[in-house]
């Protein structure tokens, strides 16, 4: 039977380590054995001791724990992991905290939590409407707040010297009007002229670039400025505030240019 | 000789423990419970073997079968040593009329409250001072009993804490030379227990016991074809050559008749026997050479996959099998040995570890599982009959989803193994992706369970799914790849190693990122 089969040099593609089937072998006292060698004693216990299959099982689970030594492998976290199976629950709720609204997630509880005030809290948007600086400097420690999201941008910019291409959140919202300035453009436009509709589009336009502009630019620059809020090493790519795959979208290091989307159609704010 | 406390001990009912007055106590009972447990524990999976019942069995003490000692018993029991130790003492001083006998009934008594419970009052007995009397009651010419009462205690403290097995030291010249041929059976099989609980206990004494000679006289005593001693000796051994020095057990199979009793037990011994003998040569094959060679040319491995097939004993089917494992994990003189006969005994092989894959007992779907990926990494006639075989690629792909995580890894191995096919030096270590596996093995449903791995903390278990991920998103045809890793969370999986502070797991994960889900991905769709 003839086999379809793809050539490829294990050490093309950027270096990327491909699957190399090899065999495996271990030493006798490899910590690979252990669990048989142990298996091998409490048999040979098992007689003397009259340990029950419950007993046994109790057993196995201690001496699972006690054998692993395992520590979460996120730079920074300290935590102890009791088993390989706890890894998932640790990560999900320490590493990964993810809004319950939008699913996007965000690797601090504490933009995660400013993410929702900022985007799901109309709260929020009511005290900002009436003039409170209410948007956070997103230094922790800073502890400066802003009118508007463009300016507490300016100020991450001027004095935290994060890049003029960042727009962590990406936040539509800024540009999203309340329900109050949606009705006045409408009452607006009904009154106005066509030649004024058009100069009112034309704003609108103008700002729909600004926000493109502001998206295209690469996240690369993100990174560095980001390594100051994290805790370790840079990673290489990041992502933040993207939604979890359920929902597909997904930003790697360069960014998703979405000119075909309009303020107002049906993408909820981040 | 009975004392108040053996009276109690006559009957296996307990009285229930009772608490003291006030919690201060309770909690302190409670903390000693605990810190005992954890001893008990660690002292259950020592390889060393307490004697509790004579092979004579004629002996009236029935042992209990007590797993947790409360402190009033263990102080009971601490001076019922002492003074079993005292009562010796004055019976060896003694040169009188009977002095002998009076030496076995001290002798008797002390075994016996070292064998009373699973945890004998071995501290108390040595710091009354038993060491230099049991050495002294081992001299040549000593009646049989008393060579076998003594060599009992010994058999006993040495199955304790370290320093209590190196304790025995002064007595090891002695029991090795109670081996000899002219030693009454019983005799020699209870030295041999006690050399082999002192073996046991690591690689400095196994050193010492081989410097003086053990080797010889213990491997002979396996020559016979049946009998407790022939089994005790063989565990002995097994304790002696587990290495890390492959010398003692190359010197091993050079005795003279040993390969024969080995492959001898392996075709016919019961299974007590077989087991013993089994985890000899699995650390013959894992640590010599010469040994492997030998009894692969003795046609050892046919015999491991008879008996594989046709044995329920969990105890005989892990050395079996790891015996097995070790063998196809060889060199590749051994291998090759091993397979030349044809596809009859690959089809043997994958037979037999289908079947302990499908045993529910973990450590046998472990270690089949990894024979097999060891299989499967051989040629693509191998890939080719393991994916034939009916039963095996269902039951891998459902291992993979449902059984422990040390089982999954291994099944991920094999299933990797069976789509990739490392090409011969010529080709300059070119891989070929063997499209016809990883087609059918994706479509049945294997991509979330690879995608599992990677979410796990385990580097090791990482790495295998990223890089079957690669081979997917590589391979699949139509571009199909990048879609199915998507659908199955493989984007969010990957997603995790940003922060990771492993940097080849970094570099990997971004690396797949950037390739296969960068700019140009989605756009038409």
């Amino acid at each position: 039977m003839a086999m379809m089969v793809l050539d490829v040099d294990p050490k093309a593609d950027s270096g990327f380590p491909c699957w190399n089937p090899v065999r495996r072998r271990f030493a006798p006292e490899s910590p690979f054995f252990e669990s048989g060698n142990i298996e091998r004693e409490l048999l040979a216990k098992q007689i003397a001791l009259d340990l029950g299959e419950e007993e046994k099982h109790q057993l196995w689970r201690l001496l699972d724990e006690d054998c692993k030594d395992l520590f979460c492998p996120i730079v920074g976290c300290r935590a102890r992991l009791t088993s390989l199976e706890n890894f998932e629950n640790h990560y999900n709720s320490q590493h990964a905290a993810a809004c319950s609204v939008c699913y996007k997630v965000y690797p601090t509880s504490r933009l995660l939590s400013i993410h929702i005030s900022e985007a799901h809290d109309s709260f929020f948007q009511a005290k900002v409407a009436r003039g409170y600086p209410m948007y956070e400097c997103l230094v922790e420690g800073c502890g400066l707040k802003f009118k508007s999201y463009k300016s507490r941008q300016r100020h991450l910019v001027d004095k935290h010297n994060f890049p003029s291409s960042y727009d962590f959140f990406k936040n539509k919202a800024a540009h999203h009007p309340s329900k109050k300035a949606r009705e006045k453009k409408i009452h607006r436009k009904q009154a106005a002229t066509a030649h004024k509709r058009e100069e009112v589009e034309e704003e609108e336009g103008t700002t729909n670039q600004e926000m493109d502009v502001e998206g295209e630019t690469s996240v690369d620059s993100l990174t560095s400025a980001l390594s100051n809020l994290t805790t370790g090493s840079t990673p290489s790519s990041v992502s933040f505030g993207r939604r979890n795959p359920r929902g597909l979208t997904f930003v790697p290091r360069s960014v998703h240019q979405r000119n075909t989307k309009k303020p107002e159609d049906s993408t909820p704010p981040p | 000789m009975s004392t108040m406390a053996e009276d109690g001990f006559a009957s296996n009912k307990r009285d229930p423990v009772k608490s003291s007055v006030g919690g201060v106590a309770s909690q302190k009972r409670r903390q000693h419970a605990v810190a005992v447990r954890k001893e008990r524990r660690e002292s259950l999976v020592r390889a060393k073997r307490l004697c509790r019942v004579g092979s004579s069995g004629d002996d009236a003490d029935t042992p209990l079968n007590n797993a947790m000692m409360v402190d009033e018993e263990e102080s009971v029991l601490d001076a019922q040593a002492a003074a079993a130790v005292e009562e010796l003492k004055s019976a060896v001083a003694n040169q009188g009329k009977g002095a002998m006998q009076k030496v076995v009934g001290a002798l008797r008594e002390l075994r016996r409250v070292l064998s009373r419970t699973e945890f004998p009052p071995i501290e108390a007995a040595l710091e009354a001072g038993a060491m230099p009397l049991l050495v002294h009651c081992l001299a040549f010419g000593s009646p049989d009993e008393q060579l076998l009462e003594a060599a009992w205690c010994l058999t006993n403290i040495a199955a304790g804490k370290p320093e209590e097995t190196k304790a025995l030291v002064p007595a090891l010249p002695l029991l090795i030379a109670h081996l000899g041929e002219k030693s009454s059976s019983p005799v020699a099989e209870q030295c041999a227990w006690a050399l082999g609980n002192v073996a046991g206990e690591g690689e400095e004494l196994r050193n010492v016991l081989l410097s003086q000679g053990v080797l010889l006289p213990l491997a002979r005593m396996m020559l016979p074809s049946k009998g407790s001693t022939v089994r005790t000796a063989a565990w002995a051994l097994s304790n002696l050559i587990k290495g890390p020095d492959p010398k003692a057990a190359t010197n091993l199979i050079r005795v003279d008749g040993i390969l024969d009793a080995i492959t001898r037990h392996l075709r016919k011994a019961d299974e007590e026997l077989a087991t013993e003998v089994a985890w000899i040569t699995v650390y013959l094959s894992a640590l010599s050479n010469l040994a492997t060679a030998m009894l692969v040319k003795s046609n050892v491995h046919e015999l491991l996959l008879h008996r594989l097939a046709t044995s329920t004993s969990l105890q005989l089917l892990i050395p079996l099998l790891r015996s097995l494992g070790n063998l196809v994990a060889g060199d590749s003189q051994t291998t090759s040995a091993i397979f030349m006969p044809g596809q009859e005994i690959t089809d043997n092989i994958i037979g037999v570890l289908t079947k302990c894959l499908k045993s529910e007992h973990r450590v046998l779907k472990k270690e089949a599982a990894w024979v097999l990926s060891n299989v499967a990494a051989g040629s693509v006639e191998h890939k080719q009959l393991i994916y034939k075989s009916e039963a095996v690629i269902p039951l891998l792909l459902h291992l993979l989803s449902t059984a422990a995580f040390d089982v999954r890894k291994e099944v991920a191995y094999t299933i990797g193994n069976l789509c990739v096919a490392a090409a011969s030096e010529q080709d300059s270590g070119r891989l070929s992706l063997i499209l016809d596996h990883l087609v059918s093995l994706v479509e049945k449903g294997c991509l979330p369970g690879f995608i599992d791995l990677i979410r796990s903390a385990d580097t090791e278990a990482a790495k295998l799914g990223l890089q079957f991920m690669e081979m997917v998103l590589r391979g699949m045809p139509n571009g199909e790849g990048p879609k199915l890793v998507e659908r199955e969370d493989g984007i969010e999986a990957m997603e995790r190693f940003q922060f990771h502070e492993n940097e080849d797991l970094r570099n990997m994960a971004n690396g797949l990122v950037d390739r296969y889900f960068g700019e140009d991905y989605g756009l038409d769709r």
